[in-house]
């Protein structure tokens, strides 16, 4: 037995040396890396907090002080969306399968405006006279072509001849449930324009000639409350050439204004007073007024709970740049790439740290917010039926809160890539300001096209994800961006965004690699 | 250097911030970013909005619609003034050099409110001239220029203010950015009537440009003078509490 000695006798004292390869550092450290910085920052955990509760608050301030007393009973189509559904309608029943066929030869405004680019005069088959019920029309209107629409939210395009410099024939045919839709220009060769499929159409419907016409909207911007009024609305439209093809019983050709007080009654109980319904040699002339289309103007209760997220916002763009900046500002930034020499990794590691972190945080704010605000407004007068329930966990309020929490993480990434490009809080807090918030500052106080655009290309397009109400392209609300109104989908708003992120990224990296820290 | 006792401060201010890049940088992207957006602003109503020029909308303040732009680049310059001396520890210096506090913090407020006039005027005059050459009948006024020319400074000295009080730049910057936009952002985008008359009444920034209004004076939440008292009280008010907490903290 020998005791153990030291055999080889250490000449020089080796220094520490990491198991690990400095580019090949896990990847999984450097987020842990990236996350102790984060997590034992004091002040940054004050901004997060600071963020989510400013968010909350602020909806739950911006929620009980909004207050309705109920309004007049909504309308509601066949699949629950609040419509308007009012128009003059010359009709007759008809039972089973047929068709009805008429030429639509002009459509003019029946007082001292212009004609409004949605008044629609064409053919329609409605399933009773009960406002909201199931429908399909095909409809020519003076600034938007030959249309056939169903059921309120549903829209197919047909010709683009305009109604007010040439007649258009149009068809509208019944088999069983389908309804289809053709349009001519001489009443000889026809053109499909859809083939729809309406479930639930009694055996007995009602068809004829249909006119409405929106009001016109007299709009005065300014910021701080911009006011809409909406006043007159009265259109003249002229057809011949009606014919009913089907079994139907043989009374006339009646009248009726599908929304007027009581549209069953005899005459003159069913109308307003200012519609009429005239017949001259086979020439049907028909004034009125009214709107077969969604109801786009009520307030949107999904939405009005996000308030706070507008100053969430804030406190992410602040931290998103910080994380980095901070570092440049106080030369941190040199140990971690001396740390991890692979700086590409870096921002990687960055980005998901401050993605992630904003994320949950934002998650957490805005659906508690969003819990707190709905229950508020109901409290307020905001309850079902004109405002149904929109439980957090279903759509569309699940994509708002989801899509809030995304617009607030990506937000903040972008900070963080403005950060890296910028290497300096200032620059780059502004900056990201600039493009997501003030650009809707602007498009208060721009012109609607040139405001629309600017909510189209910049970041802002984001906050449509916010929106509950879905908005249609077919109908004549005015979509303001004081009211709140984005012209993007949800979806395709919340992309623009993404890509305004992945470019500064791109820019971040490219910068990141080839300059000196 | 024979400058006068009480000037030798003002002359310390404004060779600090004359030899900072980023004042110059500033200052061009305050003209220039007043002017695109006013541009941006005026052209589709020169183009198709109104072809005859005889439409509703308020030129004169249309055309100055870049103020809001302008305003950001006055915040951080104001900010920065302050800011950058407590980023890089020339504060200490500088009160070494002036023990009076109220002094450094007149100085700088002075220097700062000049330059920012000079840029102001710069890009509103230009803004002006540029909406004159494109619209026919355009009518500028004496209040909107003028008044739009003192928001700019008044919000740079906000700027001076916040950052003296919270002696960190990018706090500064944020709270400052949430004053000018987010505020006027939840003012009108607010559903709560309450809560929004209440912002009108009492936010410095959308009551201050109520000074660009020519048209529908009657429909202004609140008349164009007062509006920018508003902003004038909060930063007066903001700028006396600065000096208040400049006096009797350390540096």
């Amino acid at each position: 037995m020998t005791t153990s000695t030291n055999t080889e006798p250490e000449t020089t004292p080796t220094p520490y040396r990491s198991h690990l390869h400095p580019t090949h550092a896990g990847f999984p450290r450097l987020l842990h890396a990236e996350w102790t910085k984060f997590r034992t920052v004091r002040a940054w955990l004050l901004v997060l907090v600071a963020a989510a509760v400013a968010t909350v608050l602020i909806t739950q301030l911006s929620a009980s002080g909004s207050v309705t007393s109920g309004g007049p009973d909504a309308i509601h189509g066949p699949d629950g969306t609040t419509v308007t559904d009012s128009f003059r309608f010359t009709h007759r029943p008809l039972t089973g399968d047929g068709s009805v066929t008429a030429r639509v030869t002009g459509l003019k405004t029946a007082d001292d405006r212009s004609v409004e680019p949605w008044a629609k005069a064409g053919l329609i088959v409605k399933s009773s006279l009960r406002q909201g019920s199931s429908y399909a029309a095909v409809l020519a209107t003076p600034g938007h072509g030959v249309r056939m629409q169903w059921n309120f939210t549903h829209d197919t395009a047909g010709s683009d001849s305009a109604v007010t410099t040439a007649p258009r024939w149009l068809r509208l045919t019944r088999t069983g449930d389908r309804l289809t839709g053709y349009e001519s220009a001489d009443g000889a060769n026809w053109s499909k324009i859809e083939d729809v499929s309406l479930s639930g159409l009694p055996k007995t419907v009602q068809v004829g000639l249909v006119l409405a016409t929106p009001g016109h909207q007299d709009v005065h911007r300014s910021f701080g409350g911009s006011s809409q009024s909406s006043g007159g609305g009265r259109a003249t439209a002229t057809y011949d050439h009606l014919t009913l093809r089907g079994t139907s019983t043989t009374t006339p050709w009646t009248s009726t204004d599908v929304g007027a007080p009581t549209p069953n009654a005899p005459a003159p109980h069913n109308a307003r007073p200012d519609s009429t319904t005239t017949v001259t040699d086979g020439t049907y002339t028909l004034t009125g007024q009214g709107d077969i289309a969604p109801d786009q103007g009520g307030p949107d209760i999904v939405q009005m709970s996000f308030q706070g997220v507008f100053v969430g916002i804030l406190f992410m763009i602040a931290l998103g740049a910080l994380f980095v900046t901070g570092e440049y500002k106080r030369g941190l930034i040199r140990t971690t790439f001396t740390a991890t020499p692979a700086r590409l990794k870096v921002l990687a590691a960055k980005t998901t740290v401050i993605g992630a972190v904003t994320f949950v945080a934002g998650l957490a704010a805005v659906a508690v917010g969003y819990t707190l605000a709905q229950s508020t407004l109901r409290g307020n007068g905001f309850g079902p039926p004109a405002f149904p329930d929109y439980p957090l966990l279903e759509n569309p309020a699940l994509r708002a809160v989801l899509g809030s929490a995304a617009l607030l993480s990506l937000v903040a990434v972008l900070a963080l890539a403005v950060g890296v490009v910028l290497r300096n809080s200032a620059g780059a807090i502004a900056t990201v300001v600039m493009l997501v918030i003030l650009p809707q500052i602007l498009s208060f106080a721009f012109p609607l096209p040139a405001a629309r655009w600017l909510l189209r290309v910049t970041p802002a397009a984001a906050f449509a994800v916010q929106q509950g109400v879905k908005k249609y392209d077919f109908t004549s609300h005015n979509c303001l961006p004081e009211g709140g109104c984005y012209p993007l989908s949800p979806g395709n708003g919340l992309t623009v965004l993404a890509a305004y992120t992945a470019a500064a990224l791109l820019l971040a990296a490219w910068t990141v690699r080839r300059r000196d820290a | 250097m024979r400058a006068h006792h009480a000037l030798r401060p003002l002359h310390a201010e404004w060779t600090k911030l004359r030899t900072l890049p980023s004042t110059w940088w500033l200052l061009a992207a305050l003209v220039a970013l007043t002017l695109a957006v006013g541009a941006a602003a005026i052209a589709p109503v020169a183009a198709d909005v109104c072809p005859g020029g005889t439409c509703d909308e308020d030129t004169v303040k249309l055309s100055l619609t870049g103020v809001w732009m302008g305003q950001a680049a006055c915040l951080i310059l104001g900010v920065l003034t302050m800011g950058a001396e407590y980023g890089t520890g020339t504060i200490r210096t500088t009160l070494a050099a002036t023990p009076t506090r109220w002094r450094v913090l007149a100085s700088k407020a002075t220097v700062l409110a000049l330059l920012t006039a000079a840029g102001g005027a710069l890009a509103v005059l230009a803004s002006i001239l540029l909406a004159d050459a494109l619209l026919p009948d355009y009518a500028p006024a004496l209040r909107p220029t003028l008044g739009s020319v003192l928001c700019l400074t008044l919000v740079a000295l906000l700027g001076l203010a916040l950052a003296t009080m919270l002696r960190d730049t990018s706090g500064a910057i944020t709270l400052g950015l949430g004053i000018l936009y987010v505020v006027p952002l939840l003012v009108t985008l607010i559903p709560s009537p309450t809560w929004q008359h209440r912002l009108e009444r009492w936010a410095p920034m959308p009551a201050a440009l109520s000074i660009q209004s020519t048209r529908h004076l009657a429909d202004l939440p609140i008349a164009p003078w007062p509006g920018l008292g508003v902003l004038a009280a909060y930063a007066a008010g903001l700028l006396l509490l600065a000096g208040v907490l400049f006096r009797t903290r350390d540096a």
